[in-house]
């Protein structure tokens, strides 16, 4: 027993020094936490002053027009007095909160399907990568647009399943990949011929090799569900009753402030960047330590 | 090879008439009247009489379905509310200006990436490397409004270098000038959207060329040419580079599908007048018929590049037999 609890532990120092030593890694990591420390901070903010610095209702009855930053509103206010600062620090509450569960809620849903299929094969196999196969043709902000068109996005749970809708079908063709793989393996023949049953060898055995890629789509769904929100939220089809980055940058566009506040338009845009960045990063890194090909010689 | 293409086709027209008839369906969910789809209040009597015997509103939704695909095959996707014009024309136009940009910008970035790509896997491990890598994730991780936004606010507004957006100077067309100054002009327009196409979507063949040039690298045959004594440059074009790149041809056309997406946010920036902006445009303003047209043509396109893609693949591979 202790052998195995001190092989595991071996394990996980390894994966650790190797994490500690990639750049990708490192420089993805302290900027998501400069994002995180913000929206920790964002409750806080607003408690100084709920009445103006509340990111939604909250408005400076001192403020006409949008002004530029001061000490009172270190990034101004937006054309109606609202606070942009409070804004900014909500939508790194909103892009944390939506990208993640989106990730979680795809990654979950589309390694639940890719393993299924890769490991009972035939009708399964065929029915659910074509399903697969048709969502992933499919580009994915003009069928968001549609697909918001008609149903609405009155609600953040609505976006967050849409926008799941569009991301697991990859993760489920490589997962599926993989147990493919993973199938023919020794020690699973040896599990199904000692009688455990299909659900068990799924997720005793087959699972947790298919951790490691799950992992690297779990970090890089965050970046492209923080992308396809604010493209979404920018092109007005966000949900109204929620202040994110995405939505900042709409309502400058759309008051016709794109050039005139400067204050306004830069920041939303370089957060959506950097944070999606971050994460990227992050998975870039992930894979450089996972992949043994594109190890350096 | 024939038996592969034909396999192929018969999947596209599935996966279209799957398509096809998810959005045939979606569009009747939508809450209020059933029609309201193809009709609106503003149509005169008549326009709605012929709408709806043309799409046989009136009959049971079976019907409906195969009147649907008959008219679709037709090309008739009924008229627009907003401006009246049938929904075909107005997405004939639409699809070409998008066309155009798109594939400008797609073949630049491919040209730069590729090339970018090759030249720093040669370089493992050095810092041009971590640089170009950084750049190129940093601009494709880049929110697309804004970067476009940056680039007007900075050479469009301040510096006053190139116009605020569009395709064309309606001024300059109504004098009826010659076809060159016509080009020039739209090749003016052209630029900025095509700057920030490009900035976006090079580090993505740069880093799957890297990818595909460092696995190739690890092959036998690289070692065998460099034991033969063969010029690194030869080796690194003719050897590496040359399989390097069949990764990248399947990737090619398979990004046609991500730049319609990628257009959507640029065309609603620069104002420019194309598919994308269209879908967003008419779904805002809830002009169902250009929606459900635009989205139809850009399945078609998306599934027939997709095609493409694959047939080249199978054609330049000379191990996939069939």
């Amino acid at each position: 027993m202790k052998e195995i609890e001190n092989k595991k532990a071996s394990q996980i120092r390894q994966i650790w020094g190797l994490v500690r030593k990639s750049t990708f890694i490192k420089l993805g990591v302290s900027i998501m936490i400069l994002f995180g420390i913000m929206a920790v901070f964002s409750p806080i903010w607003i408690n100084i002053n709920p009445e103006i610095y509340d990111p939604i209702i909250g408005v400076d009855p001192n403020v006409h027009g949008s002004v530029g930053p001061s000490l009172k509103h270190p990034l101004g206010t937006d054309d109606i007095g609202k606070d942009l600062f409070s804004q900014l620090l909500r939508g790194s509450q909103v892009a944390f909160m939506l990208g993640m569960m989106v990730s979680v809620f795809s990654t979950i849903i589309g390694a639940a399907i890719g393993l299924i299929a890769g490991y009972y094969g035939k009708i399964w196999d065929t029915l659910l990568m074509r399903l697969a196969d048709i969502i992933l043709t499919l580009p994915r902000l003009p069928l968001l647009i549609v697909i918001s068109g008609i149903f609405g996005t009155q609600s953040n749970w609505i976006i967050l399943l849409i926008l799941s809708l569009t991301f697991w079908p990859i993760i489920s063709r490589v997962i599926r990949a993989q147990t493919l793989s993973l199938r023919e393996r020794p020690f699973i023949e040896s599990a199904k011929v000692s009688g455990v049953s299909n659900t068990r060898i799924i997720v005793k055995h087959l699972a947790p090799n298919v951790l490691p890629i799950a992992f690297y789509y779990l970090t890089v769904t965050v970046t492209g569900a923080i992308l396809v929100e604010a493209g979404l939220s920018f092109l007005g089809f966000g949900d109204p009753s929620n202040m994110s980055w995405g939505m900042m940058l709409q309502w400058c566009f759309v008051k016709g402030y794109v050039f005139k506040a400067p204050y306004w338009m830069i920041p939303p845009g370089l957060c959506i960047s950097l944070l999606a960045f971050s994460f990227y990063l992050i998975g870039v890194g992930l894979e450089e330590m996972v992949n043994p090909r594109l190890k350096k010689r | 090879m024939g038996k592969y293409i034909i396999g192929r086709i018969i999947q596209i027209i599935i996966t279209f008439f799957i398509v096809m008839s998810i959005i045939f369906l979606l569009f009747r969910i939508i809450p209020s009247d059933p029609s309201s789809f193809l009709l609106t209040p503003s149509m005169t009597a008549e326009a709605k009489e012929t709408i709806r015997k043309q799409f046989g509103l009136d009959e049971p939704i079976a019907v409906q379905y195969f009147v649907y695909l008959k008219n679709f095959v037709h090309g008739n996707f009924g008229t627009s509310f907003y401006s009246g014009r049938p929904v075909m024309s107005i997405i004939m136009e639409r699809m070409l200006n998008s066309i155009l940009l798109i594939t400008t910008a797609v073949i630049i970035a491919y040209i730069i990436g590729v090339s970018i790509g090759k030249a720093i896997a040669w370089k493992r491990g050095s810092k041009t490397e971590k640089f170009f890598v950084i750049l190129g994730l940093w601009f494709y991780t880049t929110f697309t409004p804004w970067l476009g936004i940056m680039f007007l606010w900075i050479f469009s507004f301040k510096l006053k270098l190139f116009p605020l957006g569009g395709m064309i100077t309606p001024e300059k067309w109504i004098l009826d000038p010659s076809l060159m100054e016509k080009i020039c002009d739209m090749g003016y327009h052209l630029i900025l959207p095509l700057v920030t196409y490009v900035l976006l979507w090079f580090g993505g063949y740069m880093l799957l060329m890297r990818n595909s040039m460092l696995e190739t690298l690890k092959e036998d045959y690289i070692v065998t040419a460099r034991a033969k004594g063969l010029k690194e440059k030869v080796i690194k074009n003719k050897h590496a580079a040359r399989n390097a790149m069949l990764p990248i041809v399947t990737a090619f056309a398979i990004s046609i599908s991500f730049s319609i997406g990628g257009a959507v946010l640029i065309e609603t920036i620069f104002s420019w007048p194309g598919i994308g902006r269209t879908i967003v445009e008419a779904t805002l303003r809830q002009d169902y018929p250009l929606v459900q047209g635009a989205f139809a043509v850009i399945t078609v396109v998306v599934l027939l590049a997709n095609f493409v893609a694959d047939i080249a693949y199978a054609y330049l591979d000379p191990r996939i037999s069939y």
